[in-house]
């Protein structure tokens, strides 16, 4: 398996199928005399704008902080050892909603969608 | 005999994607000032998207992923940004040249101007993606799309020249106005391979469920469907040719000029067969290519997506297409004229194509996603052809639309 070839960019699934969203970004650990190992992978809008480059990383996630605190203010990650199944998608042993990975979405159907009449 | 039901239903659909304000403007304008020396343009388009179509349906019948999904996973997001932006943009005008063909059509029929139609045409729009459902707003607007057949009808009474028709389908050189000429090809083309239309046909293979069952009925549907509208497209440009060319009506530069295509041959009945023709037609590519920003960004970020699903279950997704809905009103409203934002973001199609289509190559072989259904060498010489072309668009588009735009 390579890992930017066959994890970085794939869906991510939960336990009961919901699409959570794309493997935006991968931890791996450094461990002396022995090869890196993968801890986690990030999701969301902040890792995404790191891989265009440091500076939009630090705008995303001054932007993450202004809109939702400065607790939010880092990528979501999900542990590596929660995989549980690698194919075309990857599946996570989690259930999204027990996440703050669709904080966002959560919000908007809260303070948008479920005001407009026939949601 | 379902399935056989589930084609007929596929190929009137694919009928009303391809047949939308770009495809008849430009067919329009090409026959009014070439007669039938452009159908080539049309001709060669509908045989490069009936390949992609195909492509997109089989790569989504077997992957269960879209082509947007694919872009995105198989390049990564810093490659797919740039189809992302571009095709975000290029949909958004496509968006706009619609509700603005909607809003003529309105314009027509009741004599109040266009831009008061913009906002109530995305309104309506909004209202049937956000109440309806994906098989509602695929069945009804094929159905109705059914009534832009009167334009074959009105090309058969005229009784052309077959024979000069045939004629036209073989690439020629201009006698005049060959920068016009050859910006008129472009747009027609940009028209035809529209990347709306595969993207959308293949998140629409997802929602509706398809499986490797189903490869068979994606061929029909995706051979059938385009060459219906290729044809009606021919049609549009065969009853342009003999109507407003023979009426000295050279330029197209008002689409006010164009029910007079129809009123020549059924009278009144024209006049409302056009405004009904040009109103569904733009209507229901409107809900499409809203429908395909939503696809586009759910899928490129990995939300979750559906036009089948409630709002309340999607709201990333629903929010994108209300916003793009109601920004694309906007334009209109502000009284851009409709006609020339259509030959102007097909033309803008044409020259975004390579970054729609290179992915196919890639996509369509690999194996991890399409298994054994990969392409033969007819379908990779069809999309290296297609890419080729692509990139030959690209480059001349912008020094044709200076020199040739109208």
């Amino acid at each position: 398996m390579q890992l930017l070839r066959d994890i970085l960019d794939k869906q991510v699934v939960d336990r009961e199928q919901v699409k959570v969203g794309k493997v935006d970004g991968l931890v791996a650990e450094l461990r002396q005399g022995k090869p890196p190992r993968v801890v986690a992978v990030e999701l969301g809008s902040i890792a995404l704008a790191r891989r265009c480059g440091a500076r939009p990383g630090r705008w995303a996630a001054w932007l993450v902080a202004r809109l939702s605190g400065k607790r939010q203010a880092r990528p979501h990650r999900i542990a590596w050892n929660k995989v549980r199944d690698i194919g075309v998608d990857i599946e996570f042993d989690i259930d999204v909603r027990r996440t703050k990975i669709f904080a966002w979405q959560n919000w908007l159907r809260d303070h948008v969608v479920d005001r407009i009449p026939g949601a | 005999m379902k399935k056989l039901l589930e084609i007929s239903l596929g190929v009137v659909t694919s009928v009303g994607g391809f047949l939308e304000v770009g495809s008849m403007a430009t067919a329009a304008q090409a026959g009014a000032m070439f007669g039938f020396q452009l159908i080539w343009a049309i001709v060669l388009g509908t045989i490069s998207i009936t390949f992609l179509v195909e492509m997109a349906g089989r790569f989504a019948a077997v992957s269960h992923h879209t082509i947007a999904d694919g872009i995105r996973e198989r390049f990564g997001f810093t490659a797919f940004i740039w189809p992302l932006l571009v095709v975000l943009l290029v949909n958004f005008m496509v968006l706009s040249a619609e509700i603005g063909g909607t809003a003529i059509a309105a314009e027509l029929a009741t004599g109040i101007g266009f831009q008061w139609w913009a906002l109530p045409v995305a309104f309506l729009a909004w209202l049937l993606l956000w109440k309806g459902t994906f098989g509602l707003i695929e069945k009804g607007v094929s159905l109705l799309g059914l009534v832009t057949f009167c334009f074959v009808v009105g090309a058969v009474i005229l009784h052309p020249e077959w024979k000069q028709a045939a004629g036209g389908a073989v690439p020629s050189l201009p006698h005049h106005d060959a920068a016009t000429y050859w910006f008129m090809a472009v747009s027609i083309l940009g028209a035809s391979i529209s990347p709306y239309l595969f993207m959308f046909y293949s998140s629409g293979a997802i929602e509706d469920q398809w499986d490797e069952s189903y490869l068979g009925a994606n061929r029909a549907i995706a051979g059938l469907g385009m060459s219906f509208g290729g044809t009606i497209a021919v049609a549009v440009l065969i009853v342009a040719a003999l109507v407003l060319g023979a009426h000295g009506v050279n330029q197209v530069n008002d689409y006010n000029q164009l029910p007079l295509m129809l009123i020549q041959i059924f009278g009144f009945w024209g006049f409302v067969l056009f405004v009904a023709s040009l109103a569904i037609a733009c209507f229901g590519a409107a809900l499409e290519v809203a429908l395909q920003q939503a696809y586009l960004v759910a899928q490129g970020f990995g939300w979750t997506w559906g036009e089948n699903l409630r709002p309340r279950d999607d709201p990333g997704f629903s929010l994108v297409y209300t916003l793009t809905l109601f920004l694309a009103a906007v334009p209109i409203t502000l009284g851009v004229d409709p006609l020339r934002l259509t030959i102007f973001s097909m033309a803008l199609t044409a020259a975004s194509l390579p970054l729609t289509v290179v992915p196919f190559l890639f996509l369509l072989n690999d194996e991890r996603y399409v298994g054994r259904h990969r392409n033969g060498v007819i379908s990779n010489a069809a999309v290296i052809f297609v890419i080729a072309l692509g990139f030959v668009l690209a480059v001349v588009t912008f020094p044709l639309q200076m020199f040739g735009g109208t």
